[in-house]
């Protein structure tokens, strides 16, 4: 085989899905030795086409050819393993209360004395394996400790030490703060280099492709639209191919916000479910008519945070101040009366109840208004079913019904659902955490339109996401958070995103409230 | 550092929620899951040498052949259809009552007594009294679990479990003790009470308790289906997490769905006191509340369904131990069919996909082997 | 108060409990797997029916242990079917098991003995007695340990290599990764529904063998509904012994030593109210179990 002959070669590959064709007609040669990224906005079918590579789905079309050899009927991820194809996924499928070198010899471990493990030859194995690829771990930690950083190192060690030659990572980026984004890329470029491995890089982030890859592959609605070198293209023109069409992105805000103070924070704490303190010690104050973006990389105390204002975790100090009331006691349910709506971030936990109608989840929180209620206890179901569609075609939440179950909504639909559940209760506070993730495009701008209605409205808003760009585009004010702690805090306009994420890692500590 | 990890099983088991709904593809696999079911049952009967169509008709006649038999069969339906529906109001908001054996025991203590110590009151003061202490006592004793799964997280289904046996023998305790009795029966237990439901079709079970219990099963229907309490249980059930966020009290709803099944519990006792014994004896249930608990769980907790397999139930129940006198079989067989039921039910889903896995298997071989002979 | 707190009370305990050590033991192997099976109790009775049945049928109890150990992989493989394969309510089908348990062991009990209530006779041979001879001659231990019934020592040796089994064995490993994540386990290669079904064997050969222990070691009969929820109490063992086999047995001790104490207390204390002990007691410990863990959680703790 010569360098540059394809390592892996994807023919007329076809997936459907019950739902739709998951991947059309797609054909694509990868070459030894390359980085390669795929992009696509969410549900393009990057991820199907990479799960076919790795014997998650099977093609209903078409074949995929690893080193010259045709994949088998019963193509399965031990089969790719064998081949050489290694996956690291979005969530990753670690064991959390095994140790690092467990997890990374999980089904392979090393056997002494004919049954028992032998842990000594593996920890040595993991500790020689992380040095020859330059991604250092203690063997003996447990996984469940470790930084979602390390975890993922975790993964693709895990990945190399069955022999992987072909790397596919998942949207590897979203969890990883800016440093470590950079630090895993670098990593990875080193080892294509001098391991000469094939890394495919799935993402939907453009400075990453730009960053990382040698070519990359352009999909849409199934369908690969393009491939390019990265060399001879920017961001804009893959944007325009994602899309089908150039983005504008307007600037959409408009009018001041008022100096009322609506909720105040002071020295508030919290712990994570782990009995960890993830919030230690936050100030902020939110005014009329304005959106305060909240900067941080994910698991920096951003959902303890929020769940602390709305009573859902108890505080462990400080207080939440609303409209000079002290609300750091009260229930979730008090808070909501008091005029408080959340959209949290884990939507299937706690932002709807997927075996629960559309009608259901649309109303919690009215039931007991006298709209829905006949002689103070009998439900009006009728009535609400009426009420639901409406606010469906408000919000443009499509459903194939209101009686539906809601997990039979996609995941924008149900994200609508959710945020035309809390916009309905109209409130002068919006607590928002995350509220376009896993969204499609044509839905996240709808959604950033419904939140600056909000504002314009004159409410207090709390924006929290993982999307700097989000945050640059909506926000009036920026704070940073790192490790449970504000560690800046800017008026939007006078910081660029290379300083704020100097911020989001715990560069500077400077807090102004 | 401290780790506290929730065992995986547990984590499992918190996750049980009452899911699907009823619907008409459900309905027509119970039916063939019933139909499998006798014919399990025929098979043991074949196998130790009865005749199963002969032990059948004596099972139906036994059930439904006389007015007696049939007014048996109706008291029976409203033992399992009201203790089905004191699972299924706390299964609805999410907690699981598998006490109710021990509620139902204090219930009826707490009735006799009542009922024995009013001796001279008016009837219907007697009535009214041993009802409130019962389904009082139900209630407090469902309250306990309750309170330590919403406050604590202590597992309900373990905690009920153990408190049934705890209760049996407490009441036993207080029936050869404190409360032990001159008069002479097979069993011990209290004293007689003053009053009793007289029966409505003689020598029957069927009694006046039956208005008591269509009572009640009317207001759980009415509080599971059309209630805005039912509408926030169901949501609790469903998904706790989300009841809270949304401003749903679930604390306080998963603690009054399971009050709510223990004074259900506690009521079943008292109409067995008052209904049947005359009094409190220390074997007062057989298990009722698991035969209801299995009805709920085969209906999916739906109010309707329960009340409906409550009497289909109830004959194959009534029905069997007739079947043990007239056709020499012993009754434990139909326990089995019952069983059957419920394992077919259960996997219901799960072996109708395998089933469709199946035949798609062969669907593709034909359609192969069809090409492979073009 | 002598007669009451006396080494037969230790060796009481030690035989009280091994029916609940070894169905524990069974349990906590579901419960590893992600399962938690309360048909213990149901498989722990007709564990006890098959042992009767087995060692009547041939005179030998050897049968007898061979018929439970056949009747324990069967049930295994029941349960594997119903709760994993077509993914039913695990609950469900364990109360299901019990009640087909209560039904079947009846029935047969009327069909094959003819009899009502309970069956025993001279014809069950018991479980054997083992004596060391080295072991007697320690003064204390010697009396406490020795001399107990075949599956006493059985359970502890189970103990020692269920441990073994989880904690210091790659099987053990994928066990325990199947219930942890099981995504994991398949991402790796190996089919998590394998390690349930393993667990679910021998959940349903321990928890059998439990039985066999109540009906030719407690006792030499077998009588209708013997297991008396003891599976639920194991349960309850597994839940607090935190899935670990050591403490899941000091659990079981724990209740052993309770019901031991309360048969030998019926002198001065109504036998009502010693037989209920276990039960409130195990309630009360699960309730202790959840404030200590409440109060270690609530001590701050500084950093990663």
């Amino acid at each position: 085989m010569t360098e540059n002959a394809p390592i892996v070669r994807f023919e007329h590959v076809s997936v459907r899905f019950p739902s739709a064709l998951a991947n059309d007609d797609v054909s694509l040669a990868i070459r030894r030795g390359e980085a390669f990224a795929l992009v696509g906005e969410n549900g393009a079918g990057k991820t199907t086409l990479m799960n076919v590579l790795y014997g998650l789905v099977r093609p209903a079309l078409g074949t995929v050819i690893i080193k010259g050899e045709k994949i088998s009927q019963r193509h399965d991820p031990m089969r790719a393993i064998a081949m050489g194809v290694g996956m690291v996924h979005q969530h990753f499928k670690l064991v959390p209360s095994f140790t690092v070198a467990q997890n990374i010899a999980l089904g392979s471990e090393p056997v002494k004395n004919l049954v028992f493990y032998d842990q000594k030859r593996l920890n040595r194995e993991v500790l020689a394996l992380s040095k020859r690829f330059g991604l250092p771990v203690n063997p003996g930690d447990v996984v469940d400790d470790l930084s979602v950083g390390l975890q993922q190192r975790v993964e693709i060690l895990k990945a190399l030490h069955r022999g992987a030659d072909i790397l596919v990572l998942d949207e590897p980026t979203a969890v990883l703060s800016p440093a470590e984004t950079d630090e895993l890329f670098e990593v990875l470029r080193s080892i294509v280099r001098e391991q000469s491995m094939t890394v495919i890089l799935i993402t939907h982030k453009l400075h990453e492709v730009m960053q990382f890859s040698d070519r990359v592959g352009v999909m849409k609605q199934g369908r690969l639209v393009g491939i390019v070198n990265t060399s001879e293209t920017d961001e804009k023109q893959l944007a325009a191919m994602m899309v089908g069409r150039e983005l504008l992105f307007r600037d959409l805000r408009a009018g001041e916000p008022s100096d009322r103070e609506v909720l105040t924070i002071s020295g508030l704490r919290a712990m994570d479910d782990r009995g960890l303190e993830a919030v230690k010690g936050i100030d902020l104050k939110l005014h009329a008519g304005e959106i305060v973006g909240v900067c941080g990389v994910e698991g920096n105390g951003q959902t303890e945070l929020t769940e602390c204002i709305m009573g859902i975790r108890p505080q462990t100090g400080g207080t939440v101040t609303l409209n000079g009331r002290n609300i750091s006691r009260l229930k979730p349910r008090e808070i909501r009366g008091m005029g408080v709506s959340f959209i949290p971030s884990d939507r299937m936990r706690t932002g709807l109840s997927a075996e629960a109608t559309v009608m259901e989840n649309m109303l919690v929180g009215k039931q007991r208004q006298t709209e829905f209620r006949r002689f103070g206890v009998q439900f009006r179901k009728r009535r609400a079913t009426s009420y639901a569609k409406a606010l469906s075609e408000q919000f443009d939440v499509r459903s194939g019904g209101v009686d539906l179950p809601m997990k039979s909504l996609s995941g924008g639909n149900m994200q609508k659902a959710i945020i035309a559940r809390e916009f309905s209760f109209d409130t002068p506070v919006l607590i928002i955490n995350q509220p376009t993730r896993g969204v499609d495009i044509g839905a996240i701008e709808f959604i950033h339109e419904k939140i600056l209605q909000k504002r314009a409205a004159g409410c207090a808003i709390l924006l929290v996401s993982a999307d700097l760009d989000e945050l640059f585009r909506l926000s009036d004010r920026l704070v940073t958070l790192y490790e449970g702690r504000l560690t800046g805090s800017f008026v939007n306009g006078e910081i660029t995103r290379q300083e704020i994420s100097y911020y989001m890692t715990g560069g500077r500590q400077e807090v102004r409230a | 550092m401290s780790r506290l990890r929730i065992l995986p099983a547990l984590k499992a088991l918190i996750a049980i929620k009452p899911k699907q709904k009823l619907t008409a593809q459900y309905l027509l696999s119970l039916f063939i899951a019933i139909v499998l079911a006798f014919l399990v049952g025929a098979g043991i009967m074949l196998l130790c040498g009865y005749d199963p169509i002969e032990c059948y008709a004596a099972l139906f006649r036994g059930a439904l052949g006389k007015p007696r038999a049939f007014g048996n069969t109706l008291a029976k339906t409203a033992t399992l259809c009201l203790t089905g529906l004191a699972m299924s109001v706390a299964a609805k908001a999410g907690i699981f009552n598998v006490g109710g054996e021990g509620q139902l025991y204090f219930g009826g203590l707490a009735a006799a007594v009542v009922g024995a110590r009013l001796a001279g009151a008016p009837a219907w003061v007697i009535v009214v009294c041993a009802l409130l202490a019962a389904v009082f006592a139900g209630g407090l004793y469902a309250w306990v679990p309750g309170i330590l799964k919403v406050k604590l997280k202590v597992n309900e289904v373990v905690t009920t479990i153990l408190l049934n046996s705890a209760a049996i023998y407490f009441c036993s305790y207080l029936t050869n003790g404190p409360l032990k009795t001159a008069e002479r029966g097979i069993s011990s237990g209290t004293d007689s009470i003053a009053v009793s439901f007289s029966p409505i079709i003689r020598l029957s079970n069927l009694n006046g308790s039956i208005w008591i219990a269509f009572a009640a099963a009317l207001i759980i229907w009415y509080l599971m289906t059309r209630s805005t309490a039912g509408f926030e249980m169901k949501i609790t059930g469903a998904n706790e997490r989300f009841a809270k966020y949304g401003g749903i009290r679930a604390d306080r709803l998963m603690i009054a769905g399971m009050v709510i099944s223990g004074m259900l519990c506690g009521l079943v006792g008292m109409i067995e006191v008052f209904g049947i014994h005359k009094r409190f004896i220390t074997n007062l249930s057989a298990g009722y509340y698991f035969d209801g608990m299995l009805v709920a769980m085969i209906m999916r907790y739906q109010p309707f369904g329960v009340i409906v397999m409550s009497f289909f139930f109830a004959i194959l129940t009534i029905g069997g131990s007739a079947m043990e006198l007239s056709a020499g079989i012993s009754g434990e067989v139909i326990l089995i069919v019952q069983a059957v039921i419920i394992f077919f039910m259960a996997a219901e889903g799960g072996i109708r996909q395998s089933l469709r896995v199946w035949s798609a298997k062969r669907r593709v071989k034909r359609t192969h082997a069809k090409e492979a002979g073009v | 108060m002598s007669d009451v707190f006396n080494l037969l009370l230790l060796q009481n305990t030690l035989r009280t409990a091994t029916p609940v050590v070894l169905c524990a033991l069974g349990c906590l192997m579901t419960e590893r797997v992600g399962i938690m099976n309360i048909g213990v109790e149901g498989m722990m009775l007709m564990g006890a029916f098959f042992a009767v049945l087995g060692s009547y049928l041939y005179g030998s109890w050897v049968m007898g242990i061979v018929f439970v150990i056949v009747l324990g992989i069967l049930l295994g493989l029941f349960y594997y079917l119903f709760s994993i394969k077509f993914r039913s309510d695990e609950f469900v089908i364990g109360v299901a098991i019990n009640i087909l348990a209560g039904g079947l062991t009846v029935f047969l009990l009327r069909t094959l003995f003819g009899v009502k209530g309970s069956f025993s006779g001279p014809g069950i041979v018991p479980l054997p007695t083992l004596h060391f001879t080295w072991l007697e001659s320690i003064p204390v231990l010697g009396t406490i340990l020795s001399g107990n019934t075949l599956l006493v020592y059985v359970s502890w040796v189970l103990v020692i290599l269920c441990w073994l089994l989880l904690y210091k064995t790659p099987l053990g490993f994928h066990l325990r990764a199947s219930g942890e994540a099981p995504e994991a386990l398949r991402a790796a290669g190996k089919n998590p529904d394998r390690m349930k079904m393993l667990a679910s064997v021998l959940c349903g050969i321990m928890a059998s063998l439990s039985g066999a222990h109540l009906s030719l070691g407690y006792l030499t009969m077998f009588s209708e509904n013997m297991s008396a929820s003891r599976g639920f109490v194991a349960v309850a063992c597994v839940i607090f012994g935190g899935g670990n086999p050591p403490r899941v047995f000091l659990a079981a001790l724990l209740f052993g030593f309770i019901d031991a104490l309360g048969l030998r207390m019926q002198k001065y204390i109504p036998a009502d109210i010693t037989a209920m002990a276990p039960y409130v007691v195990t309630v009360v410990m699960m309730v202790v179990v959840v404030l200590m863990k409440r109060r270690k959680k609530r001590q701050p703790q500084e950093g990663r």
